[in-house]
């Protein structure tokens, strides 16, 4: 029986590499083992934060960064499959792209991020409408709210989803983000945090989450 | 009204995949968009598959070349009215959509090659159109070539060659070459080497440049600049703001010539127009 150490590394590497078939053996292997099931999820998302800080230094382009996470979501699937359960018991998250706008590579990508992490991610994909929003942040109790918009005419309709969340979901975190926004304007929506890509998303989404928490102003 | 030298004009990223025969969806209140759970290109094994076609029974890009031929013939606006062509890759990202493609450059590249020669030749049929109708400039847009992109060594590899293939055939027909490029961390050097622009339009700084100034004093001597007013600017910006951030622009890019002040990107069609009047004053005061 392979050593723990080595099966957990192996999947690390087996997210870095995209490779499917390391992570298969890795997997079916540590299923034979006392491994837990958060050592494992552990593992892959060690993988995949590193591919995330080293798109920071340009180490890693994009599209080596979305194998990895296809990895990371085949891996996190087969341990679902393997308890009988679905994934997830992180901070409840719900996210999609604002009505009118088609473009999703950019929130399919935040999403992958946040579910690699722990979040407990409902995507709502693209063009939803604000009772949309409102209703599942609502039923799924999210906690965050990530908003995306590609476009300046459909970014337009944040500060608007942003009041009627804050108003009849309160202490809901709401994120923005998208090619035509920075923090100034985030800040003007009303948002309690912006995050210009996957690379700073994390910690961006956990200091929104602190600051709201203890009533800070951004 | 507003004034201004320059009209680089997109009319929106579906007009040449749409033409491939993508499906696509035309909202009444946003943007065209292909049919995503109509996707021409399922997988990898389709851009083998991809066709060539006639541009005279291209619909979508025939409109453009009318509107180029109307521009110049009832306004004489020829070297002033510069459309916008969809790089080779940014066609094929809306018929599979951009995250398949990103991932297929690195598991498939000859098959997306081979996608990209079909691509490029229909481009270079509609370059020859649009150069027929008397236009001097034309902008294709090289969004992948960007950090926030394929990666340099990839869209050196995948895409640059039909990058260069594009820019011979716009440099055939003594027309200039503006590259335009929105995304993050564009590739200036590669754009360059393949392509050899007149101009590049861009909205972020460059991959191997931290400020404005050092991406003048690297490039400003070897390709015109256009840019790069902040869209979020020009849509959240008072007048004053405006003038105040056009002034800082023209400072760090205008010395020695060789500069257009221009949005980024696109002027938000939903900012105020006095905005757009403010840049061109800007440019009248400070250029």
């Amino acid at each position: 029986m392979e050593d723990k150490q080595k099966l957990l590394t192996g999947l690390e590497k087996a997210v870095r590499e995209h490779n499917s078939e390391e992570l298969n053996r890795c997997l079916g292997a540590a299923f034979e083992t006392a491994i837990v099931e958060d050592e494992l999820r552990l593992a892959l998302f060690r993988g995949l934060e590193r591919q995330r800080r080293r798109m920071m230094t340009d180490d890693v382009p994009v599209p080596h960064f979305l194998l990895s996470l296809d990895t990371v979501h085949e891996g996190f699937k087969r341990i679902s499959l393997h308890l009988g359960r679905e994934p997830g018991h992180g901070t409840p998250l719900v996210i999609g792209v604002v009505e009118g706008d088609p473009h999703d590579l950019g929130k399919n990508i935040i999403a992958k991020v946040y579910e690699a992490s722990s979040y407990r991610v409902y995507d709502l994909g693209r063009e939803v409408s604000v009772d949309a929003f409102i209703r599942n942040v609502q039923e799924k109790e999210a906690k965050v709210l990530a908003l995306s918009a590609m476009m300046s005419t459909t970014m337009a309709m944040m500060p608007e989803i942003i009041r009627r969340v804050k108003e009849e979901t309160p202490g809901t975190v709401i994120m923005v983000g998208g090619a035509p926004l920075d923090t100034a304007l985030a800040k003007s929506f009303g948002a309690d945090g912006y995050a210009e890509s996957a690379v700073t998303l994390l910690e961006q989404t956990e200091a929104a989450i602190e600051r709201v928490s203890a009533g800070e102003p951004w | 009204m507003i004034g201004g030298d320059v009209l680089l004009l997109g009319l929106d990223l579906t007009v040449e995949a749409s033409d491939f025969g993508q499906a696509t969806i035309y909202p009444e209140n946003s943007t065209a968009h292909p049919d995503y759970s109509n996707p021409l290109i399922r997988d990898h094994t389709d851009y083998r598959k991809l066709k060539k076609i006639d541009i005279k029974n291209a619909p979508r890009m025939q409109r453009v070349i009318e509107m180029a031929r109307r521009a110049i013939r009832e306004k004489g606006l020829t070297a002033v009215f510069v459309p916008v062509v969809s790089s080779p890759l940014s066609v094929l990202g809306m018929m599979r959509s951009a995250e398949e493609v990103f991932k297929d450059c690195v598991l498939y590249p000859a098959d997306v090659m081979a996608a990209l020669e079909t691509v490029t030749a229909v481009l270079i049929d509609y370059i020859n159109a649009l150069c027929d109708t008397g236009l001097i400039i034309i902008a294709p847009d090289m969004l992948f070539a960007a950090k926030s992109g394929i990666g340099k060594e990839i869209w050196e590899k995948i895409e640059g060659p039909f990058g260069r293939e594009i820019a011979d055939a716009i440099h055939r027909r003594k027309c200039l070459v503006a590259i335009h490029n929105c995304g993050d961390g564009p590739y200036f050097d590669s754009m360059m080497r393949f392509m050899k622009p007149e101009a590049i339009s861009f909205a972020r700084l460059p991959d191997d440049c931290k400020t404005r100034k050092e991406l003048k004093k690297r490039y400003g001597d070897r390709v015109i600049l256009i840019g790069n007013v902040e869209t979020s600017i020009l849509y959240r910006g008072t007048p004053h703001e405006v003038m105040e951030e056009c002034k800082k622009v023209i400072d760090d890019l205008a010395d020695g010539g060789g500069f257009i002040l221009a949005p980024g990107c696109e002027y938000p069609p939903n900012a105020n127009l006095l905005n757009a009047i403010i840049m061109v004053q800007a440019a009248q005061i400070y250029g």
